[in-house]
C-alpha cells in the first residue's frame, strides 16, 4: 500500500491527481465554446478596423457540424477513461485533497478510481453511440431555423453527458457528505434532463417528469438525513462520522439520519421500494441514456451505499454484525425477487431491462449485506478482512462488467429505436434474419445478464455468490478438519440470500430467453424488414461491449485482481 | 506421451465451429446454400478426426495408456493451465475409465449424427452448431476442475437450445425454453452446492494455494483426495448434516439432467420438438452427463450421504423405470414414446447406482454407454419417419415392411435393441442391473418380490415396442396403407446417408452386445477401483461381489 499524500486544493500534485476531472472540465468548456465559434468580428470603437474575435456570427462549416459536440464529448470521456486506465497501469497513488482548514474533501485511491473507470466508460460508450441518435440535418447555413435549433440541441445533450460524468466522479472521490451530495445532485440533475430530452414525445416528457419528482423527493429526504447527521456529529466528514458512530452510533438520531440518506441512494440503485420510477424513466429515455441510468447511475448509488454503510456505519469488529444487517438483507431479498417477477410480466424490452436492473440491484445489495456480516462469529468467521475484501471485489467486478452487457443491450435497442421504436417485444422480431450479428450480440448480452457461462455475467454472479458463501461459511472448513461438527444452521443466514439469488437467476432466464426466442424465431413486424439503418459508431460500441463480455468471461483474472486491489483500498484496516 | 491430446478434443470443435459460424454469418442466403455442402463435409472430416484420436487413445496408439488398472482418483492425459488464478481456477483436463467411454461415445456420435441428418435444412449453420455441441460435451467429460466442469455443463445448453429453436418441430419455441429453464434452474442450485463445497474445504490442512484469493481450489482430484482422507467409517467428510445437504444439492442438478421422475417433464417436450440431430445428441450423450456427474462428484465425495440416501435413490430409480414404461404404453406419438423409454432406461442407471454394488455400478456405466448407442438409433429412426412421412403418429401407416424395407428393418432392429434383446448391447446392462439388484435385496434381507417391478418393466417395454412395430411395420397385409400425410405421393424409403448411419449404429450395437468386454472391462475395472479405493475403506464391507 502506497503512502497517503496530502495535497491542498490547487497545490502541488493537484493537477496530476485530478487529471481525469480536469480533462472533463476542459471538455465541458470546449463543448460550450467550440460550437459557437464563427466569423464574428469586433469593431474597435471609433475606427473602421474589425478584429476577428471568432465568437458568434456565421459559424464555420467545421464548428456547425451537428456531430461535433458528440465527438468532443466522446473524446473527452474516452480520454478520461484511458487516463484512469493509465493511472492503474502505473500503479496507484493515494492522494487526499484537503481544504485550507485541513478538512478532507476528496480522496483518490483505487476504490474511487475504479468507479471513475465505470462512469467514464459507460458515458463514453453512450455518448459515442448516440452520435447519430438525435435528429440532425444539414450543416452550415443551409438549414432551416427548426433544423438549426435541433442541431444546437446536440450541444446541450453532450454538455449534460459530461456534467453527469463530472458529478459522478465527484461522488466517487468525496470524503465529505456535503461534497458527495453536491456531486450527486450535479449528476442527478443532468440525468433528469437527459431522461426528458426527447420532449417531442409524450412518453419522454412524462418519464422525465416522474423521474424528476421521485428523484427530488428522494434527494430531499437524503438532504434531511444529512442535516440530522450534522446536528448529531457536528461535521459531515466521513472520518468524523465514522468515529462518532463507533462511539454512539446506535442511538435514534444518527440511525434515522443514516436511514434517510439511504433513501436517496436507494433511489439511485433502484432498490425496492424506491424503484417505482425506474421502469418509467428507462422506457421514456432514449436507450443510451437508459443504459447510463442502469450502469453508471446505479454504480453511483451503490458507491454512496458503500460509503455510508461500510465507512460511516461500519460493522463493529467485536460482534461483527452491523445494525443495518437485517434491514438490508430483507431489502436485498425483496428487491431481487420483485425485480424478477415484475420483469416476467413486462412486454416492453426497456421496461424488462429496467426490472432486470432492479433485480441486479438486489444481487448487489445481497453482497453488501454479506460484507455487513463480515465478522459474525469470532470462532468461525475466519479472516474477516479478507472475506470482506472478497465480497467488495465481487461487487466492483459486477459493476464494471455490467457496463459491458447491460449498456450493450440498451445500445442494441437503441438501433431499433432509431428505426421506429423498441417499446414492444415484437419490435425485436426477426432480428436474426435482418441483422444476424446484432442478434448474436443481443443473445450474448441476454445470457450474460442471466449469468450463463462463459459470459462475464456468469463470472460476476459467481464472484458475488462466492463472496456471500465465503462469509457465511467462514473458517468452518478448518474447524471441521480440527474435529468440529457443524450443521447447516451454523452458517450465517446470508447463505440463504445466495440461495435466493440462484433461484432468482433461474427465474430471470425465462424473460431473457424470451427476447432471444423472439429474435431468432418470430417474424419481423410489418414494414420492418431488411437491415437496420444506423451509423457505424453505435455498432462499434456494441462490438466493444461484446468483446468485453466475452473476454472478461473467459479470462477475467486481470480484472478480478484490479477489483481486488480497489476493494483493499476502500478501508485500509481490512 | 501425448498429454496435450485432450486439449484439441475440446478446443478444436469449439473453435472450428465458431470460425465457421462467423464465416457463414456474413454470407447471404444464396451463398449460404452453396456453402452448405463444403461446410458439411468439413464438419464431417473434423468429427472423424476426433473419432480417430479417441479410437487411437483406446488402442493405446496415443499415450500408451492402459484403461484398465487406473486406480481411483488418478487420471491419464492430464494437463493443466492456469485460468483464473485468483480464484484457484485451472484449466485441468484428464481422463479415466469413467470419462473415457463417454468421450469416445461423443466423438462416435458426432459423425454419425452428421451423416444421419445429411440433408438437414440450412446446413451451413446447422453442422457447425452440432460440432460445437460435441466440443462442449467433450469438455464436460474431460474437465477436472469444478469451475470448468460447470462452464461446459452450461455451455452445452446453448447449442442445444438453438438446435431445438431453429430446426425443431411446431412447438419448438415452448420446448426450447422449457428445456433451457428446467436444466438451468437445477444447475444453478448445483452451482451453489459446488461453491459451498469449495468454501468448506479447509484451506490450510491439505495445501495452501499461493496466488489464489481464497486459498482454496476448484481442482476435482485434490478435493476428492481431501474428501477421501477425511471420510472414514465413523467420520463424515464435512460432518453429517452438511454432507447430506451438499449431496442433495449436487444430486438435484444431476437428477434433472438425467432425468429422473419427477424432474423428467422437460425431456419428452424437448425430444419431440428437437430435430433428429438434436435428439440423437441429447439422448445419446447429454442425458449421460447427469449420470457421469453423479459418479464424478457426489458418489466420489460423499459416500456416506450416498448410503444415507440409498433408498431414496432406489425409489426414484424404480419409479422412473416403471413410470416411464407405463407412460410409453399410452403414447401415440412415436418420438414421445421413445423419449419416455429413455426416462425408463435412465431409471436403470439410477437403480444401478443405488444398489451400491460393483456389479450395479458397472451396469450403470455400461447402460450409459449402450443407451448412448441405441437411443440415437431410435431417434434416427423417428427422424427418418418424420422426415419422409411428415407424421409421427404410430397408426399413421401400415405395412412399412413392404414399401420401406430399410426403414422397417432399422426400426425393428433399434426397437429390439432397446427392449433388451440378448446379444444386443442393452441386454448386457439390464441383465447386470437385475443381478445387482438381486444382490442388493439379498444384502438388505428384503423380499425378492421387489424384483417383480423391474422384471415386469421388461415385459411392458417389450409390449409397447412390439405393439408399435406391429402397427407400423407389419399390419395391413397385402393392402399397405401409406401415411395420409403424404397425400398419395409414392412412399419413399430412407436416403443413403441415413442407411449408412443406421448400419453404423446397428453394427456397434451388435458389437457391444456380443463382445461387451471391449468397453465393459474398463468400466468394471473402474468400479472395482472405486470400491477398493473409496467405498470399502470408508463404509466398511459390502456384500455381494462382481
Amino acid at each position: 500500500m502506497s503512502n497517503l499524500t496530502t495535497v491542498e486544493a490547487f497545490g502541488d500534485g493537484f493537477v496530476s491527481a485530478l487529471c481525469p476531472e480536469l480533462m472533463l472540465f476542459a471538455g465541458l468548456l470546449l463543448l460550450i465554446i467550440v460550437p459557437n465559434i464563427g466569423k464574428g468580428t469586433f469593431r474597435i470603437p471609433g475606427t473602421q478596423i474589425r478584429l476577428p474575435w471568432l465568437m458568434g456570427g456565421t459559424r464555420f462549416k467545421f464548428t456547425s457540424d451537428p456531430r461535433l459536440p458528440a465527438w468532443i464529448a466522446s473524446i473527452t470521456l474516452g480520454g478520461a477513461f484511458l487516463n484512469v486506465l493509465y493511472v492503474f497501469s502505473q500503479g496507484l497513488e493515494r492522494v487526499v485533497i484537503v481544504s485550507e482548514s485541513g478538512k478532507e474533501l476528496l480522496l483518490i485511491n483505487g476504490f474511487s478510481r475504479i468507479f471513475e473507470m465505470i462512469f467514464f466508460g459507460a458515458l463514453a460508450l453512450a455518448a459515442f453511440s448516440s452520435m447519430n441518435r438525435l435528429q440532425v440535418k444539414g450543416t452550415g447555413s443551409k438549414v432551416s431555423e427548426q433544423e438549426l435549433y435541433n442541431n444546437r440541441r446536440q450541444a446541450d445533450f453532450y454538455i449534460l453527458m459530461v456534467t453527469c460524468a463530472l458529478g459522478m466522479s465527484v461522488v466517487a472521490l468525496a470524503q465529505d457528505l456535503f461534497v458527495l451530495f453536491i456531486g450527486l445532485e450535479l449528476a442527478s440533475f443532468s440525468t433528469y434532463v437527459l431522461v426528458a430530452f426527447l420532449k417531442e414525445s409524450k412518453v419522454g416528457v412524462e418519464s422525465g417528469m416522474k423521474y424528476f419528482i421521485v428523484g427530488s423527493v428522494a434527494s430531499g429526504v437524503g438532504l434531511y438525513g444529512l442535516s440530522m447527521l450534522y446536528l448529531w456529529a457536528g461535521s459531515l466528514q466521513f472520518s468524523v462520522l465514522a468515529t462518532a458512530f463507533a462511539e454512539s452510533g446506535t442511538t435514534a438520531l444518527p440511525l434515522i439520519g443514516i436511514g434517510f440518506v439511504l433513501v436517496g441512494f436507494g433511489f439511485k440503485v433502484s432498490a425496492a421500494p424506491f424503484h417505482f420510477a425506474a421502469p418509467d424513466a428507462y422506457a421514456g429515455a432514449i436507450s443510451p441514456v437508459a443504459g447510463v441510468l442502469a450502469t453508471a447511475s446505479k454504480a453511483m448509488g451503490m458507491l454512496g451505499l458503500v460509503r455510508m454503510l461500510l465507512i460511516v456505519a461500519a460493522p463493529e469488529s467485536s460482534d461483527g454484525s452491523a445494525v443495518w444487517l437485517g434491514c438490508l438483507g430483507a431489502m436485498a431479498a425483496i428487491t431481487m425477487t420483485w425485480g424478477n417477477l415484475a420483469a416476467l410480466g413486462s412486454d416492453n424490452p426497456k421496461r424488462m431491462l429496467a426490472y432486470s436492473s432492479v433485480a441486479h440491484a438486489g444481487y448487489m445489495l445481497a453482497a453488501l449485506t454479506a460484507v455487513g456480516a463480515w465478522n459474525w462469529d469470532a470462532t468461525v468467521s475466519g479472516d474477516a478482512g479478507a472475506a470482506a475484501v472478497a465480497v467488495m471485489t465481487a461487487l466492483l467486478f459486477h459493476l464494471v462488467v455490467l457496463v459491458a452487457f447491460k449498456l450493450g443491450a440498451f445500445l442494441v435497442l437503441s438501433i431499433l429505436e432509431s428505426e421506429g421504436g423498441a417499446s414492444r417485444l415484437s419490435s425485436l422480431g426477426g432480428l436474426a434474419k435482418r441483422e444476424p450479428l446484432l442478434a448474436v450480440a443481443m443473445f450474448i448480452f441476454m445470457i450474460s445478464l442471466a449469468g450463463v457461462p462463459p459470459m462475464a455475467g456468469f463470472l460476476s454472479k459467481l464472484l458475488v455468490i462466492m463472496g456471500i458463501v465465503r462469509i457465511a461459511v467462514g473458517d468452518m472448513g478448518a474447524e471441521i478438519a480440527d474435529g468440529g461438527v457443524y450443521v447447516l444452521a451454523d452458517m450465517h443466514w446470508v447463505w440463504w440470500l445466495a440461495l435466493l439469488m440462484v433461484i432468482n437467476s433461474a427465474i430471470s432466464v425465462f424473460y431473457y430467453l424470451r427476447v432471444v426466442v423472439v429474435m431468432f424465431f418470430d417474424e419481423p413486424e410489418e414494414g420492418r424488414e431488411g437491415p437496420l439503418p444506423s451509423g457505424w459508431q453505435v455498432r462499434l460500441a456494441i462490438l466493444a461491449c461484446v468483446v468485453t463480455t466475452l473476454f472478461v468471461g473467459i479470462a477475467g483474472d486481470a480484472l478480478i485482481r484490479l477489483c481486488e486491489m480497489a476493494a483493499q483500498s476502500l478501508n485500509y484496516s481490512w | 506421451m501425448q498429454d496435450w491430446i485432450s486439449m484439441p478434443l475440446v478446443g478444436f470443435p469449439l473453435v472450428a465451429s465458431i470460425v465457421l459460424l462467423v464465416f457463414v454469418s456474413n454470407a447471404d442466403e444464396s451463398m449460404r446454400k452453396r456453402l452448405s455442402d463444403p461446410i458439411r463435409m468439413a464438419c464431417l472430416v473434423f468429427s472423424l478426426v476426433l473419432l480417430g484420436i479417441t479410437t487411437g487413445m483406446f488402442y493405446q496408439y496415443f499415450g500408451n495408456v492402459s484403461w484398465e488398472g487406473i486406480s481411483f482418483n488418478t487420471y491419464e492425459f492430464t494437463h493443466r493451465y492456469n485460468w483464473i488464478e485468483s480464484l484457484g481456477i485451472h484449466w485441468t483436463v484428464g481422463l479415466d475409465a469413467l470419462s473415457f467411454p463417454m468421450v469416445w461415445l461423443t466423438t462416435f456420435l458426432l459423425p454419425v449424427t452428421i451423416i444421419a441428418t445429411w440433408n438437414e435444412k440450412n446446413g451451413a449453420v446447422y453442422f457447425p452448431i452440432v460440432l460445437a455441441m460435441g466440443g462442449a460435451l467433450i469438455g464436460v467429460f474431460v474437465a477436472l476442475d469444478l469451475f470448468m466442469f460447470y462452464v461446459f455443463w452450461e455451455l452445452t445448453l446453448i447449442p442445444m437450445f438453438f438446435l431445438i429453436l431453429k430446426w425443431g418441430g411446431k412447438d419448438r419455441k415452448y420446448a426450447s425454453q422449457k428445456f433451457f429453464i428446467y436444466t438451468f434452474t437445477a444447475s444453478v442450485v448445483m452451482l451453489l452446492g459446488l461453491i459451498t463445497l469449495y468454501f468448506f474445504q479447509d484451506p490450510v490442512h491439505p495445501l495452501n494455494y499461493a496466488g489464489s484469493m481464497t486459498g482454496r481450489t476448484f481442482d476435482i482430484p485434490t478435493i476428492t483426495q481431501h474428501a477421501l482422507m477425511e471420510n472414514s467409517n465413523g467420520n463424515w467428510y464435512l460432518g453429517a448434516n452438511i454432507q447430506k445437504i451438499l449431496f442433495a444439492m449436487l444430486m438435484l442438478g444431476f437428477l434433472v439432467k438425467l432425468p429422473a421422475v419427477p424432474f423428467h417433464t422437460w425431456l419428452p417436450d424437448a425430444h419431440v420438438q428437437a430435430p433428429t440431430g438434436g435428439s440423437m445428441l441429447l439422448a445419446g450423450v447429454m442425458l449421460k452427463m447427469g449420470a457421469y456427474g453423479m459418479f464424478r462428484l457426489p458418489v466420489s465425495l460423499f459416500p456416506h450421504a450416498l448410503q444415507y440416501f440409498q433408498l431414496v435413490l432406489m425409489v426414484i430409480g424404480m419409479v422412473s423405470l416403471v413410470w416411464g414404461a407405463i407412460v410409453c404404453l399410452g403414447q401415440t406419438n412415436l418420438k414421445k414414446m421413445v423419449a419416455y423409454s429413455s426416462v425408463s432406461h435412465m431409471g436403470v442407471i439410477l437403480i444401478g447406482i443405488a444398489t451400491m454394488q460393483p456389479m450395479g455400478w458397472a451396469a450403470a456405466l455400461f447402460m450409459m454407454f449402450a443407451h448412448g448407442i441405441i437411443s440415437p438409433m431410435l431417434f434416427a429412426v423417428c427422424g427418418a419417419f418424420k422426415h419422409h412421412y411428415h407424421s409421427m403418429e404410430i397408426g399413421a401407416m401400415r405395412g412399412m415392411a413392404k414399401h420401406s424395407p430399410w426403414l422397417a428393418t432399422s426400426m425393428m432392429f433399434a426397437w429390439m435393441a432397446s427392449l433388451g434383446l440378448p446379444l444386443l448391447a442393452g441386454f448386457v446392462a439390464e441383465l447386470m442391473m437385475l443381478i445387482a439388484l438381486w444382490y442388493f435385496l439379498a444384502a438388505e434381507g428384503w423380499s425378492v418380490f421387489w424384483m417383480v417391478g423391474p422384471a415386469l418393466v421388461l415385459a411392458i417395454t417389450a409390449g409397447y415396442y412390439l405393439w408399435s412395430m406391429q402397427r407400423t411395420i407389419f399390419e395391413g397385409g397385402d393392402e399397405t396403407q401409406p401415411p395420409a400425410s403424404l397425400h398419395g405421393e409414392p412412399v419413399p424409403d430412407i436416403a443413403n446417408p441415413e442407411k449408412l448411419a443406421m448400419i453404423l449404429l446397428a453394427f456397434f450395437t451388435i458389437l457391444f452386445g456380443v463382445m461387451p468386454w471391449i468397453a465393459l472391462d474398463m468400466m468394471h475395472d473402474w468400479t472395482i477401483q472405486i470400491f477398493e479405493g473409496l467405498i470399502l475403506p470408508v463404509l466398511g464391507g459390502f456384500s455381494g461381489g462382481a
